[in-house]
């Protein structure tokens, strides 16, 4: 039985897949793959904002996690093996295309310019519309906001990961979502509906 | 920013949809899939040699660690391992049954690692080229190892254990020799790891 919650990952699978699997069955592993295709491709495009770049990790996480499924000894669930694979993967991929020397710190952006209880635009954002916004911001504050919100990563387990300190991941949040929310919000962001006629 | 914000912005970036590859991937990674087979078999052939050379090459650092430190039951028969055959792991006579006491010894084995991975980070010179290679591969071995610690339920934490510090040692031995090299030989007599 398949189970999705907080995780895009978090899907269960029995034990008996995971053996066959490590008996070398690529049939099985099929269907491992089938299940975490798309979670590991968005996890990957997210943080990498790049189709290319994401469908590389995608194939090199899924690669790897059968070259190593034999290291698997089934103490955490499978789709936290597995999504620590494809974070390490898209990660290192940060770091060849030193998109992770660009942060929200370097653009000049002042997370405290935002009160806390300022209405929140992703509320009423539609899906699209996020979706540019996310793919405006830097990788590096990207990856974190993505790992924070959607994969429920911790500041030191996001720190660790980067190789950064714990209030990088703090700055890098509080930075994006300001980020975000300027980028959403209708007054600052709008294009009218009327263009003038040149 | 307020809990109410936080949670809204995760449940909308939660609800975005999932996004899919372009083509079948799959049709493209089972291609890639059966070379890794062969390989991982041809891995097993060269294994023993492989093992012994490495494991010759990784004694340096262990034989340097005051023994009344070093994990009794960790055996050091093997290495090599990983997909690119750059970075080793050793293989561990795998106790499934944790003793509490071995498995203190090893925890400390690891803090004393990763203590003394931190100080040479800051002295060392960076790593380059197939040490930078061989190092981010163990971290992210050692990454999968973590999240196996993280689990609540822990049956093999004692072979999880071993590995980690195995991973760790080998980490060490990489950058031992990075960081003797920034020093100039001068601290080759000195270093030792708690």
């Amino acid at each position: 039985m398949e189970m999705v919650s907080a995780s895009i990952f978090q899907i269960d699978l029995p034990a008996a897949l995971i053996e066959r699997v490590k008996s070398g069955d690529s049939m099985a592993f099929e269907q491992i793959y089938r299940r975490f295709e798309r979670p590991v491709y968005t996890l990957a495009l997210r943080m990498l904002g790049d189709a290319e770049a994401a469908r590389d990790a995608l194939h090199d996480a899924m690669l790897k996690a059968f070259q190593r499924i034999g290291q698997f000894r089934g103490e955490a669930p499978f789709w936290a093996w597995l999504r620590q694979i494809a974070m390490n993967e898209a990660l290192m991929r940060l770091r060849v295309g030193e998109r992770f020397m660009v942060s929200l710190e370097a653009a000049g952006v002042d997370a405290d310019a935002f009160a806390d209880d300022a209405p929140a635009p992703w509320a009423h954002a539609d899906a699209r519309a996020l979706e540019r916004a996310l793919a405006q911001l830097p990788a590096v504050t990207r990856s974190v906001l993505w790992l924070y919100h959607v994969e429920g990563c911790t500041h030191p387990e996001i720190a660790a990961a980067m190789h950064k300190s714990t209030s990088f991941s703090k700055s890098q949040l509080a930075r994006g979502t300001a980020r975000l929310r300027t980028l959403l919000d209708p007054e600052t962001e709008s294009v009218p509906c009327l263009m003038p006629i040149a | 920013m307020s809990d109410a914000n936080r949670l809204t912005l995760g449940e909308a970036l939660r609800a975005l949809p999932l996004a899919a590859p372009p083509g079948d991937e799959w049709a493209l990674l089972r291609e890639r899939l059966n070379p890794a087979q062969r390989r991982a078999s041809a891995w097993r052939r060269y294994a023993l040699p492989t093992a012994l050379a490495a494991a010759l090459a990784g004694a340096f650092v262990v034989l340097r660690v005051p023994p009344a430190s070093r994990p009794a039951t960790v055996a050091h028969v093997a290495a090599s391992s990983s997909t690119n055959g750059t970075a080793t792991a050793r293989i561990h006579n795998a106790q499934n049954a944790a003793n509490p006491a071995e498995l203190a010894q090893l925890q400390l084995r690891s803090q004393s690692l990763e203590r003394w991975l931190r100080q040479t980070g800051r002295d060392a010179a960076p790593l380059q080229g197939q040490d930078l290679a061989a190092a981010a591969e163990i971290e992210n071995l050692l990454g999968l190892v973590d999240v196996e610690l993280a689990a609540p339920r822990q049956v093999q934490a004692q072979a999880l254990w071993q590995r980690r510090v195995a991973l760790l040692e080998d980490l060490a031995a990489l950058r031992y020799s990075n960081y003797r090299l920034a020093a100039g030989g001068a601290t080759a007599a000195s270093w030792q790891i708690d």
